[in-house]
């Protein structure tokens, strides 16, 4: 315990340790949180050619559309659709604009992808159907979503067998009516901020756990620590250990920062309702808080088992540089080589910490596995972090045995 | 308690780092001399157990310190060549450190701690960071950590370096006092360290033992082939050329200067013998190298 209460001091007393984490904290929470809900993502729009362009009331904005939201009741039904539409041209007739980021854009959601014959192609722009369609065709919205859902499944070749039954069972559980609210702030936070923090995270924990093990080398001190009595096999545990809780702490101060930042901006609002308001045909049945519970968790375990790999990384190697090479390339390697590879293989390196995306929920992905399939969500949360454990024996047998050869 | 090599050898591809050497080492002071390059840090590495060696066996007490494991990194003290530091970490910071890497008891540790940095005249800097240290200092924290767990096999590589004159002698009475039913193994290649404080000495050259014996033993082999010659000022180069010469001084107005030869053959008529010091033996056989 005092040897991982040593080393853990000596991680964070790194001066290099402190620039990461600011910058991360800068990066993540205030540009990704209190600067975008503040100014460029929900600031009213100033300059449509930059989001550095709006103006700085983020805040009256988003209680704005959560006003604008909660002013039609309690659920979404096929009346609140219609009113909504009709609320919609007749502000269009008197040029008010309905901004994207409020509640026009579920109404252009349910509309494209749950009324498509509705579309008018010989309107000037097709796709803004809530400008022109009739509002008394709106009905039908639940029944319509089920459709949309078995034909999604069935163009993705998923509709039939096991796999479509499996995922036509998760959708039945989808609550219906869906409640009512502004989901705006839930898809920037659970569709873009959250995804990208894990690979936003990759960075820098590259950075910061690269050198623990070839550090040594590079600083010339493993030669000593071998000496020691504790020196191999406990100075590595405590080193993995120091590694692991570092990973920890940067996502907490990650993970506090942005949950108080949405706190003060968006409040508890919309908490309940289902991701389907964000992304009508997904099948999975989870509130906006489950799905931001499991997207944290899926960062979280993903940086544990990123750190894994890292650690391991660097006690294969004696020098800092390949060490941070090597584990930038197991990050963003397979990001990079994707496109070029066959889907099945794709499928497979998401399974690497931090590679996939939390925004599998949103998702029907699966994976077939012994016969068996698995829906990609379970499999992206637990694997990488099973892959960094496996890592950490190997890292520390390593370390004990480096300087022997 | 015995410390015996038994044809130790390391190879590093072709190249023959320590070449079949044997010794058996009892308590006393070893003082291990050669040229850079002669194998001295790959045979205290070995020593150390944290190199293996390609051949041969390090024994301790008749058990191989490699199967020893932890028995035997509790009994060592290891000060490694060039060695390392935390800079974010105070000198007691640092200590405190190797303590619990040596599994000293946070009590007695601390009371070890502020023993040797009294010791080794560090107390009032204990509180500052070590990227504050001068190179001397550096190296008198580097001592102290060998000296932690009271080892009874220490081995320092260069332990001299890098500290001055005063420093230099505090630390070999030091451990000429420390040394007692223990055995200290010290490598280096300024040679008036090891003439004061090693009871005996062993000269490496080509990963080899070439000589072993204390100091009176060792010098003896080299009297009759050291030479003290007065020659004009102006010839001092080409007598250097052409022996290895120890030292010149100048004489008078600086004229004449007066030449320390080491070679087997009277290298002048009017050339005189004088006294050898192992100076003068490593320089007889290193002298091409130095």
């Amino acid at each position: 315990m005092e040897l991982f209460r040593l080393e853990h001091k000596k991680l964070w007393r790194k001066a290099s340790v402190r620039v990461c984490v600011l910058l991360c904290f800068a990066y993540v929470v205030i540009f990704g949180g209190v600067l975008s809900y503040q100014w460029f993502e929900f600031g009213s729009t100033n300059d449509v050619t930059s989001a550095f362009g709006n103006n700085f009331d983020g805040p009256a904005m988003i209680r704005s559309y959560q006003a604008q939201a909660a002013s039609y009741g309690e659920y979404l039904t096929d009346e609140v659709l219609q009113q909504m539409v009709r609320d919609i041209q007749a502000d269009n007739a008197r040029g008010v604009y309905w901004e994207n980021k409020s509640c026009r854009s579920l109404v252009n959601s349910c509309l494209s992808q749950l009324y498509p014959e509705l579309e008018d192609p010989d309107s000037a722009y097709p796709i803004l159907m809530e400008y022109y369609v009739d509002s008394g065709g709106l009905t039908g919205l639940y029944a319509r979503r089920q459709a949309a859902v078995e034909e999604f499944l069935h163009l993705q070749g998923q509709g039939a067998g096991e796999e479509g039954a499996m995922l036509l069972a998760m959708n039945e559980k989808v609550e219906e009516p869906f409640p009512m609210g502004w989901t705006g702030g839930w898809q920037n936070l659970l569709g873009g901020a959250l995804p990208d923090m894990g690979m936003i995270m990759a960075l820098f924990l590259a950075i910061v756990l690269s050198p623990t093990f070839s550090g040594e080398w590079h600083s010339n001190t493993a030669p000593l620590l071998l000496t020691m009595d504790r020196g191999w096999r406990h100075l590595a545990l405590a080193k993995v250990l120091s590694g692991l809780a570092f990973a920890a702490e940067l996502f907490g101060l990650l993970a506090v920062g942005g949950v108080a930042a949405q706190l003060v901006y968006l409040g508890t609002d919309g908490w309940d309702m289902p991701i389907q308001t964000i992304k009508l045909l997904a099948v999975a049945p989870m509130n906006m808080l489950q799905a931001e519970i499991y997207e944290y968790a899926f960062t979280l375990l993903g940086v544990i088992g990123f750190a894994g790999v890292v650690l391991l990384l660097s006690a294969q190697v004696k020098s800092n540089v390949l060490a941070l090479l090597l584990s930038l390339a197991v990050a963003y390697g397979p990001m990079m080589i994707a496109q070029y590879l066959p889907y099945g293989l794709q499928k497979a390196l998401d399974l690497l910490p931090l590679v996939g995306s939390s925004a599998d929920i949103f998702r029907t992905n699966t994976f077939h596995i012994f016969g068996k399939y698995i829906w990609s969500p379970y499999l992206l949360i637990i694997v990488p972090v099973l892959i960094g454990l496996v890592c950490i024996p190997f890292a520390i047998m390593k370390w004990s045995r480096r300087q022997r050869a | 308690m015995e410390l015996s090599i038994d044809r130790l050898t390391k190879h590093y591809g072709k190249k023959i780092a320590v070449d079949c050497v044997s010794a058996t080492l009892t308590p006393g002071v070893y003082g291990l001399l050669g040229a850079n390059g002669a194998g001295k840090t790959t045979l205290m590495r070995m020593l150390c157990a944290i190199l293996e060696p390609t051949s041969g066996e390090v024994r301790l007490d008749g058990k191989e310190i490699a199967a020893m494991g932890e028995n035997y990194r509790d009994v060592l003290g290891y000060l490694p060549q060039d060695f390392g530091f935390y800079p974010t970490y105070t000198a007691a910071e640092f200590l405190s450190y190797i303590a619990t890497l040596k599994g000293l008891p946070r009590d007695m540790a601390q009371r070890r701690i502020r023993e040797l940095l009294g010791t080794v005249g560090l107390l009032g800097a204990a509180k500052k960071k070590l990227r504050t240290f001068s190179g001397g200092m550096k190296q008198r924290v580097g001592i102290a950590q060998a000296l932690l767990n009271d080892p009874q096999v220490l081995i320092l590589d260069e332990p001299t370096a890098g500290l001055d004159p005063k420093e230099r002698v505090h630390l070999r009475n030091l451990l000429a006092d420390y040394a007692g039913e223990r055995i200290v193994i010290l490598s280096t290649h300024i040679v008036s360290d090891v003439e004061a404080i090693a009871d005996q000495v062993l000269v490496m050259k080509n990963g080899r033992f070439l000589l072993r014996g204390t100091v009176p033993e060792l010098v003896r082999q080299a009297n009759g082939k050291v030479w003290e010659l007065t020659v004009p000022a102006a010839q001092a180069r080409a007598w250097e050329s052409r022996f290895t010469v120890a030292n010149f001084r100048h004489e008078g107005e600086g004229d004449y200067v007066v030449l320390r030869i080491v070679s087997d053959e009277r290298p002048a008529e009017q050339a005189v013998p004088c006294r050898a010091t192992m100076e003068d033996l490593y320089l007889y056989h290193f002298g091409e190298e130095a």
